[in-house]
C-alpha cells in the first residue's frame, strides 16, 4: 500500500499522492495533462465509458479498465500483454492483456532531462536514478528507502558526457573523412593499376601479334633448312620441345602436390601430437566407455603406422627434382635443342641416388618408347629447329606468359573493384588491418574485410572464428554505455565472417562483427552467443554518421 | 568453459580423434552399463537368489526365530534376540532386536549382529574398518520423535508371540510371531504391514573366510564384464535347484565391476527383509526414480521392470526414463495406498538398497486377508550392509504418513523467499560481463528472475573458492549490481578438492586430514573435474567446521551477501571410480567404510555447506540456501534438489511431474527438474511449455548444458517471449501462496504440489495418476501439457466441487470422477481454482521477488458450488530471510469466506493474539501492507447491483467499493472489492 502507515491505520481514501501545490496528478506526463484537469470526475482516457470520483485517481488500486486513474502508482502495472490473464470487464479486450495509454510514470528530472519510469519500477523500493534522477518514483518509502534528488549531479555529468560524446562524434567523423578520403585514394590507386595494365596488356598484344607474324616468317624461311637437315631431327626437335614443357608441367604440378602434402603431414603430425599427449594424460581408470575406446583405436594407430615402410625417396631428392633444368641441374636441354643430336647419356651424377635412378629410369624409358616408334632414331642424331626460329619462338612466348600473367593481375583488381567494401568503399582504408582484444583466456583478433581469430593465451593455437564474407545492416537496441563503447540503438553495420574452423560436434565457427561509431578502431568485447557463433562488439570512425547527420541527431536527443 | 576454441580438455582430444577415425560410435547413448544391474551386485544377486529359492519352496520355513525366553518389553520397547539357524547341525547365531513403540504411533524394528556389535571378528586384508554393523545413520536422518510410548502395552504373550496394542487410543497392534519370526502391524484389528511373511528376512552373519581349492571364477567374471547378456535368470534357476543347500560364494569376498575391485575385508554382511502391504494396490515413494509415481512392480512380466528399484545415488550421466535404475538421491521411504488408507515404511541404512515389488491377489497365508480377497503389495528391501532398521506408520491418512515421516527426518527448513522465485542458470555464465547483461536484458524484457547462477568455469582453474581472474576480475561490482535489485548469485562449490599445489585449499585439506581415506588408509585421490582430486569428508566434525570457515566473507573473497551456494556432484561423483563413484572400501571418519555410509555422503556435505552459510560473518544469521544434487532422508532440512541432468526432450519434461510429486511425499518437497532439460537444444514449444511446468515445480530453475545453444528466456521472438514471460509472471503473482504451501511443509511435512492420492484417499480412480496436481492448500489444480503439439488435456476431477478457470474464470462442466477435456493451446496453461477456497497473489509484476516485498495483496475467493460451504485459505509472510519467524515474527493468516453469511473474514491462523506479538522491524513495516482487492469468483447472483461492502477492522468501520459482473457464456459472476483498506496483519471482516 502506498499510503502512509497513519492514513492507512484509518482505511482512509488516501489523497495523499497528489502534491499539495501543484494540480496535476503524481506521475503524469506533460502531454497527458489535460485528460486530468476536471477535479471532481476523472473519465478512462482510453475507456471513457468508465467515470470515476477524481479521489480515486492515484488511489492505488486500478479502477479504470485501461489503468489511466493510475498515473503515478504501480497499481495498474499488471494490465498488459505479459502478465497472467484475467477477466477485466470494459477493457478492449475483456481482459487485462489491454494497453494502457499511459507510457508510465514521468519523473518530471528538474535539472535533467524528464522520462518515463514503467509503472512496475514504481514504489518497489528501488531508486531508478538511470530514469528518475530526482527520486520521485520511490515516493511511498515502502521498506524505509529513501532516494533523494540526484538531478542536478546526474544532470550535469550527462551533459558533461553528451559534450563529450559530441565532440567524440565530430573527431570521428573527421576521421571518417579522412578515411574516405585515403579509400577514394585507394580506389583511385586500383583504378589507374587497371588502366596502367589494361594498356601494357594491350601492347603487348600488338607486340605479339608482331612476333607472332615474326616467327611464322622465320620458321617459313628456315623450314626448309630444317627439312633438308632431315625429318627425323625435326621430329625429335619438335619432341624434345613437348617434352620439356611437359617436364615442367609436371614439376609445377609436383611442386603444388608437395605443398599439400606438407600441410598434410603438418596436420598429421599435429593431430599425433594430440592424441599422445591425450593418451599419456588420460586416465587409464577413467570410466568412459568413449575415452577407453579412443585410447585404444589410438593405439592400434599408432602401432600399424611403426610397421608402415618409408617412401625411398627422401625430401631432399624431390628438392632437386624440383629444380630449373639447366647446365647444372637436370637435364641440360640445350643439349638437345642444340642439333648436335648424338645420343646423349645425359649425365645425372649430380642426382643422388635414388632420385638419379629414378630420372633415369624415366628418361630411359622414354627413350626406348621413342625409338620404338620411331621417333627418334638409334643412331644418329641431327639438328631440331634453327637458332632462329627458336629465338623467334621463345621471344613469341615471352610476350604471351607476360599478357597472362598482367590479365590475372587485371583481373584480381578489378575483382578487388567490386568488391564489397562498404558504403564509399570505406573499408578500403582498413583492408590488412586488424584490432584484437583478450576476453579471458583467449585473445580475439579481428582482421578487417580478411578473418577473426581466437588466440589461446594458454598456447592452445589458434583458430579461425571465420572468413569475410558479406556487409549487412541489422537494428540494434541497447543501453547506452557511459563510456561510449557499446551500440547502443539504431541501425548499425554487421560485417559476417563466416566458415572459420569447424566447432567440435557443431557447425563451422562463424563471427557476426557489429560496428559502432568511434573515435579509433577498437575492438570492445566478444561473446559467444550460442555454441561457435561469436558476437565482435566494434568501434570504427567508419560506422560514424556523417557530421551534418550527426549534428542533426545530436538536436534530437536533446 | 569458455567460447568454444577452447577444446582444451580431453573432450576436445576426443572430438579430434572422432573426426579423424570413425571406427568407433560417438559415446552419446545412455550410459547403462556404467551401473550394475542386480545380478552384477553380489548381494542383490545372493538375495534376490534367496528369495527366488524360498518363494519356489513348497514349503519354506525362515530360518530366524526369536528366543522366547531371552526378550523383554519395558517402556515401550521390546528387547530381545533373533536365532538364525546358519547350518543342518542347527548352529544359529544371535541377532539382538529391538522393537520400539514410539509415542507418535510409529514403530521401529533394529536388528543387529552380536558378534560384529562385540567386535568378534576379524577383517581380511590388515583393513582398519570398524567391525560393527554400521550403526550411526540415525544421528544424521532422524531428529526427533523418537520418545518411546509408555502406554504401549503388552496385550498378549506367550510361547509363541508377543502382541503389543500402541499408538493413538492403542488402535495399533503388532503381533510378533516367534517361530519364525514375524511380525504383523495391524490397525484397528487389521492387518496391513507383514514383515518376513515371505521368509525371505537375511542377515548375513560373518564368516570367516575358508580357502577352498579351485573355487570356480566364472562368476566373478561375469559380474565383471558388465557386457553379458543380462537374462540370466534361467541361470540363477539352474544354481538354485541344482544345488539348493550349498550357497554361491562367489561374492562374498571380493567384488569387480568395471575394471574396480572392491576387497570386502568384511565378508558378506547384507541385510533383507520382505514387507506385505496387505490389501493395498499401489505403493509410492522411494525417490529419486524417473518413473511413475505408482511404483512398478520389478520380477519382469508384461509392462514390468526385470530390475529391482535401486538406491545407490551416483552421477547418473544422461539418465534414461521409465527406469528403476537408481539417480542422484534416495529416500528409502514407502508409503502404500489403499481407499482411505495409507501406511508406510521407512528403511533406515545408507548403504546401496534394492527394493523389488510383486504384486499379486492370492496371499500365501489367508489369514492375512481381511474379509475379501484384494490384490497387495509384496516387497523385499536389501541393503549392502548395516543394521536392518526399520520404521512403521499405520496412518491411516497420506498427510498422517508425512508428518509421521518427517516428525523424525525433519521438515523442510523455511526457505529464503528468493529461493522460491525463479532461478536463471547455464553451464556457463561465462564472464561478469555476460552476467550482467543476462541481468539487464530480463529487465529490458520485464521478466522477473531473482537468482543467476555459475556454474563451475567461474572458478580459477576449477579451484573452488577462487574466482577466475581473467573472466571474473571483480565479482563484487557484479554481486552489487545484481544485488541493486534484490537479486542473488548462487556459486557451484563441489567436495572435490582439486590436487595442485600453491591451492591452499588443498594444502589444509591434505594437511588437517580431512579427506577421505583410501582402504590403506591413504588419502584417496580421484578423478572429476579438476583432475585430481581429493574428497572432504564431511562425516568428520573437525573438517566440516574446517569448510565452514571457508565460506566467511573475508576467506571467500568475491562472495557478499547475496551469494548463495550449490553443491553438485556430492553423491559423490568419481569420473574414475566404480560407476563413477567412489570404492566401497574406502574410509570415513571413525574409520566406517564407505560402503556403509554411501547413500548418507551427499546429505553430509550439504549439511555442512548449509552451516557454512550461517556463519559467514560473526553476527549475520540468515537463513541459507543450498542446492544439492545428491540427497539422503533428512536433506529437506538444509537443502533443495533438483532432478539431475535431464534432457532437451518431451520424454523428460513429461517425467519431471511424477519426480517432482514424489519427491513432495517422501518429505522433501523443494525440488523441480531442469527447465528447458541439461543435455541439447529444446525447441522454442517445448522450452515455452517447460516454463509453464517449471513454474509450478517448488525449484523452478532453468539450465542449460555448455554445448548447448543459448537460451535465456527472452531469446526466442514472439510469440514465445510474451508466453514465457506469463508463466514467469504467474508464478510470482503466486509467489505469497507458493511461500504459504512452504510453510505447511515446515510445520508438517506436506507436499508444495499434492498427487490426487494425497488429497482425495478415496478416490481410487486418482490414485496412479501423477500428471496433475494442487498446489499447496490453494485449491489450484494444474495439469500443465508436457506432449508435442497437443493443444488440449483431459483432466481428471476428483470430487463434486466447483471449478474455474484460473484466467477466464469460466465455469468448468465437471463432474465428480469424470474427465474434463480443457483447449491448451501454447499459451495456456491448464489451471482450475476448485471452489471452496482463498489464495493470495500480488499482482503487480515487479523485477524480483525482493521488490514485492511491500506490495499489497490481492485475496481471490472461489466460492463453493455449495452456498454453505465455506470457502477457506491462508497466507503465511515473514522477511523470508532471517530467522525471526521463530520468535512468532510472522504473519499467518486464515480467510473464511461464508457465502451464507456474507462475510469474508480474517483471523490469526493460530489463533495469537495478534497484538501481543511484539512487532519487530519488519512486522512494523508490514504495517503499511495492506489488501488491494478481493475477487469473489462465483459470487452470488443475488449481489448483482450491489454496490459497497461493509468492512470492519481495529475497532473501525468503513464501506469499501464493490463491483460485480453476472455470469455470462459460460463464466462465472464474479465481484471484486477495490480498495479494502485494511492491514494484511490485522483481523479485519467484510459484510457484503
Amino acid at each position: 500500500m502506498r499510503k502512509t502507515p497513519a492514513l492507512a491505520l484509518f482505511g482512509a481514501i488516501a489523497q495523499g499522492s497528489l502534491a499539495a501545490a501543484e494540480s496535476v496528478p503524481r506521475g503524469v506526463g506533460p502531454e497527458f495533462i489535460k485528460y486530468y484537469k476536471d477535479k471532481s470526475t476523472f473519465t478512462c482516457i482510453t475507456t471513457p465509458s468508465v467515470t470515476l470520483s477524481f479521489s480515486q485517481v492515484n488511489d492505488n488500486s486500478c479502477d479504470c479498465p485501461d489503468g489511466s486513474d493510475e498515473p503515478g502508482t504501480a497499481a495498474c502495472a499488471n494490465l498488459d500483454s505479459l502478465s497472467p490473464e484475467q477477466p477485466l470487464p470494459g477493457s478492449s479486450t475483456g481482459t487485462t492483456n489491454t494497453t494502457n495509454p499511459l507510457p508510465g510514470f514521468w519523473c518530471a528530472n528538474a535539472g535533467h532531462i524528464g522520462a518515463y519510469v514503467p509503472f512496475m519500477y514504481v514504489n518497489d523500493g528501488v531508486c531508478d536514478y538511470e530514469l528518475c534522477c530526482d527520486g520521485s518514483d520511490e515516493f511511498a518509502h515502502v521498506g524505509g528507502v529513501q532516494c533523494e534528488n540526484r538531478c542536478d549531479a546526474i544532470g550535469k555529468e550527462h551533459r558533461r558526457l553528451e559534450q563529450q560524446r559530441r565532440e567524440s562524434k565530430e573527431r570521428s567523423a573527421k576521421k571518417k573523412q579522412g578515411m574516405l578520403k585515403e579509400a577514394r585514394q585507394l580506389r583511385l590507386r586500383v583504378e589507374a593499376r587497371i588502366a596502367s595494365l589494361k594498356k601494357e596488356i594491350a601492347g603487348l598484344e600488338s607486340k605479339k601479334l608482331e612476333l607472332q607474324k615474326k616467327y611464322e616468317d622465320v620458321e617459313r624461311s628456315e623450314r626448309n633448312k630444317v627439312v633438308k637437315t632431315g625429318e627425323k631431327g625435326g621430329k625429335l626437335s619438335t619432341l624434345v620441345e613437348l617434352s620439356k614443357k611437359r617436364v615442367s608441367e609436371l614439376r609445377s604440378a609436383l611442386d603444388v602436390v608437395l605443398d599439400q602434402r606438407d600441410d598434410l603431414l603438418d596436420r598429421v603430425e599435429q593431430l599425433e601430437e594430440i592424441l599422445t599427449k591425450f593418451k599419456e594424460e588420460y586416465n587409464p581408470n577413467f570410466n568412459d566407455e568413449g575415452v577407453k575406446a579412443a585410447v585404444k583405436s589410438w593405439e592400434d594407430y599408432a602401432a600399424a603406422q611403426a610397421d608402415e615402410k618409408k617412401s625411398d625417396l627422401s625430401d631432399a631428392d624431390i628438392m632437386e627434382l624440383l629444380k630449373e633444368d639447366g647446365e647444372t641441374s637436370g637435364i641440360n636441354w640445350a643439349e638437345f635443342e642444340n642439333g648436335d643430336d648424338s645420343d646423349v647419356d645425359a649425365g645425372f651424377n649430380w642426382l643422388p641416388t635414388p632420385a638419379r635412378d629414378f630420372v633415369r629410369g624415366k628418361v630411359d624409358s622414354f627413350r626406348i618408347w621413342a625409338m620404338d616408334h620411331g621417333i627418334v632414331a638409334d643412331t644418329r642424331g641431327d639438328v631440331g629447329e634453327s637458332r632462329a626460329v627458336k629465338a623467334a619462338r621463345e621471344a613469341l612466348e615471352a610476350v604471351k606468359n607476360d599478357i597472362t600473367s598482367k590479365t590475372s593481375a587485371l583481373e584480381e583488381e578489378e575483382r578487388d573493384l567490386t568488391k564489397d567494401y562498404g558504403k564509399n568503399d570505406i573499408f578500403r582504408a582498413l583492408k590488412g588491418k586488424c584490432i584484437s582484444t583478450e576476453a579471458g583466456e583467449y585473445d580475439y583478433e579481428l582482421c578487417w574485410i580478411d578473418r577473426t581469430t581466437q588466440k589461446s593465451k594458454k598456447g592452445h593455437g589458434n583458430t579461425n572464428m571465420g572468413n569475410f564474407v558479406r556487409i549487412d545492416t541489422e537494428m540494434v537496441d541497447e543501453e547506452e554505455r557511459a563510456d561510449g563503447k557499446g551500440l547502443g540503438k539504431g541501425m548499425r553495420m554487421v560485417l559476417r565472417y563466416e566458415n572459420g574452423q569447424g566447432c567440435w560436434n557443431g557447425p563451422q565457427r562463424r563471427t557476426d562483427v557489429w560496428l559502432a561509431c568511434a573515435e579509433t578502431e577498437e575492438l570492445w568485447r566478444v561473446t559467444e552467443s550460442e555454441k561457435c557463433v561469436y558476437k565482435m562488439e566494434v568501434g570504427t570512425p567508419a560506422a560514424c554518421e556523417d557530421i551534418q547527420e550527426a549534428s542533426a541527431s545530436a538536436k534530437d536527443e536533446l | 568453459m569458455h567460447l568454444s576454441g577452447s577444446l582444451s580438455s580431453w573432450t576436445a582430444y576426443l572430438g579430434l580423434l572422432s573426426a579423424l577415425s570413425a571406427t568407433f560410435a560417438p559415446a552419446v547413448a545412455v550410459k547403462e552399463h556404467d551401473f550394475k544391474k542386480c545380478h552384477q551386485s553380489g548381494f542383490c544377486a545372493r538375495n534376490r537368489a534367496f528369495a527366488d529359492h524360498a518363494l519356489a519352496a513348497s514349503s519354506w520355513e525362515s530360518p530366524y526365530n526369536i528366543l522366547a525366553d531371552a526378550g523383554s518389553f519395558k517402556d515401550g520397547q521390546y528387547q530381545g534376540v533373533v536365532l538364525k539357524t546358519i547350518n543342518d547341525a542347527g548352529e544359529t547365531v544371535r541377532l539382538p532386536i529391538t522393537i520400539s513403540f514410539l509415542e507418535s504411533g510409529t514403530a521401529r524394528v533394529t536388528v543387529d549382529e552380536e558378534k560384529r556389535q562385540k567386535g568378534e571378528i576379524e577383517l581380511r586384508h590388515n583393513s582398519k574398518a570398524r567391525k560393527e554393523r554400521y550403526n550411526e545413520a540415525e544421528n544424521w536422518v532422524i531428529v526427533g520423535g523418537l520418545a518411546l510410548d509408555k502406554a504401549a502395552k503388552v496385550e498378549q504373550e506367550d510361547k509363541t508371540q508377543l502382541t503389543v496394542k500402541y499408538g493413538p487410543s492403542s488402535k495399533f497392534e503388532a503381533v510378533i510371531k516367534f517361530s519364525p519370526f514375524s511380525i504383523d502391524f495391524k490397525r484397528d484389528g487389521q492387518s496391513h504391514i507383514k514383515f518376513n511373511e515371505q521368509g525371505l528376512l537375511n542377515v548375513e552373519h560373518w564368516r570367516p573366510k575358508v580357502d577352498k581349492p579351485a573355487e570356480p571364477e566364472k562368476e566373478d567374471d561375469a559380474a565383471d564384464s558388465g557386457n553379458e547378456d543380462e537374462n540370466n535368470e534361467g541361470k540363477e534357476d539352474k544354481e538354485t535347484k541344482e544345488e539348493p543347500k550349498k550357497e554361491d560364494e562367489s561374492t562374498w569376498w571380493e567384488e569387480s565391476f568395471g575394471g574396480n575391485t572392491d576387497t570386502k575385508p568384511r565378508g558378506p554382511e547384507s541385510v533383507a527383509l520382505d514387507i506385505s502391504f496387505i490389501g493395498y494396490e499401489h505403493v509410492f515413494g522411494i525417490p529419486s526414480h524417473a518413473g511413475p509415481l505408482s511404483l512398478k512392480q520389478t520380477r519382469g512380466g508384461d509392462g514390468n521392470y526385470q530390475e529391482p528399484y535401486r538406491m545407490y545415488n551416483a552421477d547418473v550421466f544422461e539418465y534414461i526414463l521409465d527406469s528403476p535404475m537408481t539417480l542422484y538421491g534416495s529416500i528409502p521411504f514407502m508409503q502404500a495406498h489403499r481407499k482411505d488408507s495409507s501406511v508406510g515404511v521407512f528403511w533406515l541404512n545408507a548403504a546401496e538398497t534394492w527394493v523389488d515389488i510383486t504384486k499379486g491377489k492370492d496371499a500365501k497365508n489367508p489369514m492375512a486377508l481381511g474379509v475379501k480377497s484384494k490384490t497387495s503389495t509384496h516387497t523385499h528391501w536389501m541393503s549392502e550392509s548395516g543394521l536392518l532398521d526399520v520404521f512403521v506408520f499405520l496412518g491411516p491418512t497420506p498427510k498422517d504418513l508425512t508428518a509421521k515421516f518427517t516428525e523424525l527426518t525433519g521438515t523442510t527448513a523455511m526457505p529464503q523467499e528468493f529461493a522460491i522465485g525463479y532461478h536463471q542458470c547455464r553451464w556457463n555464465y561465462i564472464s561478469e560481463d555476460d552476467v550482467k547483461e543476462v541481468d539487464r536484458k530480463m529487465d529490458k524484457f520485464k521478466m522477473p528472475y531473482d537468482v543467476i547462477w555459475l556454474d563451475i568455469e567461474y572458478s580459477d582453474d576449477k579451484k573452488y573458492f577462487a574466482w577466475d581472474k581473467h573472466s571474473f576480475p571483480n565479482p563484487l561490482d557484479m554481486h552489487k549490481q545484481l544485488d541493486s535489485r534484490g537479486r542473488k548469485i548462487v556459486t557451484i562449490n563441489d567436495p572435490h578438492i582439486k590436487n595442485v599445489d600453491n591451492y591452499p585449499v588443498v594444502q589444509e585439506l591434505k594437511s588437517k586430514g580431512f579427506g577421505v581415506l583410501n582402504k590403506d588408509g591413504n588419502i584417496f585421490e580421484g578423478w572429476c573435474w579438476p583432475g585430481s582430486s581429493h574428497w572432504l569428508d564431511a562425516f568428520n566434525p573437525a573438517a566440516r567446521e574446517w569448510w565452514a570457515s571457508l565460506f566467511n566473507y573475508d576467506k571467500f573473497k568475491g562472495t557478499m551477501e547475496n551469494t548463495f551456494i550449490w553443491n553438485d556432484m556430492n553423491e559423490p561423483s568419481v569420473f574414475n571410480g566404480p560407476e563413477t563413484t567412489m570404492p566401497k572400501d574406502n574410509l570415513h571418519h571413525g574409520n566406517w567404510e564407505h560402503r556403509d555410509v554411501h547413500n548418507l555422503n551427499g546429505m553430509t556435505f550439504h549439511n555442512a555447506t548449509y552451516h557454512a552459510l550461517l556463519s559467514r560473518k560473526p553476527g549475520e544469521l540468515r537463513r541459507p540456501f543450498v542446492l544439492t544434487r545428491s540427497f539422503f532422508a533428512g536433506s529437506q532440512r538444509a537443502a533443495a534438489m533438483w532432478t539431475g541432468d535431464n534432457q532437451a526432450d518431451w520424454g523428460h519434461l513429461a517425467a519431471s511431474i511424477p519426480m517432482v510429486l514424489s519427491q513432495g511425499i517422501s518429505g522433501f518437497p523443494f525440488s523441480g527438474a531442469d527447465v528447458g532439460g541439461f543435455f541439447g537444444n529444446p525447441d522454442k514449444d517445448l522450452l515455452t511449455r517447460w516454463y509453464q511446468v517449471g513454474a509450478f515445480n517448488p525449484f523452478f530453475r532453468a539450465h542449460a548444458h555448455i554445448d548447448a545453444r543459448r537460451r535465456e528466456p527472452y531469446l526466442h521472438g514472439e510469440p514465445y517471449t510474451t508466453i514465457i514471460s506469463a508463466a514467469l509472471r504467474l508464478r510470482y503473482s503466486l509467489l505469497p501462496s507458493w511461500y504459504t504451501a512452504f510453510r505447511h511443509a515446515h510445520l508438517d511435512g506436506s507436499p508444495i504440489i499434492k498427487p490426487m492420492f494425497y488429497t482425495h484417499p478415496s478416490e481410487e480412480a486418482g490414485f496412479a495418476l501423477d500428471d496433475q496436481f494442487f498446489v499447496g492448500t490453494t485449491g489450484l489444480l494444474a495439469k500443465p501439457v508436457v506432449e508435442k503439439d497437443k493443444t488440449s488435456v483431459d483432466i481428471w476431477i476428483p470430487d463434486g466441487e466447483a471449478y474455474y478457470d484460473y484466467f477466464t474464470y469460466d465455469v468448468i462442466p465437471t463432474a465428480k470422477g469424470k474427465t474434463v477435456t480443457l483447449d491448451a493451446p501454447l499459451e495456456k496453461i491448464p489451471l482450475l481454482m476448485r471452489g471452496g477456497h482463498i489464495f493470495a497473489r500480488r499482482d503487480i509484476p515487479r523485477r524480483s521477488s525482493a521488490l514485492m516485498k511491500w506490495d499489497d495483496y490481492t485475496l481471490v475467493v472461489a466460492a463453493s458450488k455449495d452456498a454453505k460451504t465455506p470457502a477457506e485459505g491462508d497466507l503465511y509472510v515473514d522477511d523470508g530471510d532471517s530467522f525471526d519467524f521463530q520468535q512468532g515474527q510472522y504473519i499467518h493468516r486464515r480467510f473464511v469466506f461464508d457465502a451464507a453469511a456474507k462475510t469474508l473474514s480474517s483471523v490469526d491462523y493460530e489463533g495469537r493474539d495478534s497484538e501481543a506479538v511484539k512487532e519487530g522491524e519488519w512486522m512494523k513495516k508490514m504495517r503499511s501492507v495492506g489488501v488491494d482487492k478481493v475477487i469473489i469468483v462465483g459470487a452470488p447472483a443475488s449481489w448483482a447491483g450491489k454496490k459497497t461492502v461493509t468492512v470492519e477492522s481495529e475497532g473501525k468501520t468503513w464501506e469499501a467499493k464493490m463491483e460485480f459482473t453476472p455470469a455470462e457464456k459460460g463464466r462465472a459472476a464474479f465481484a471484486v472489492v477495490r480498495k479494502l483498506g485494511v492491514r494484511i496483519g490485522a483481523d479485519w471482516k467484510v459484510v457484503f
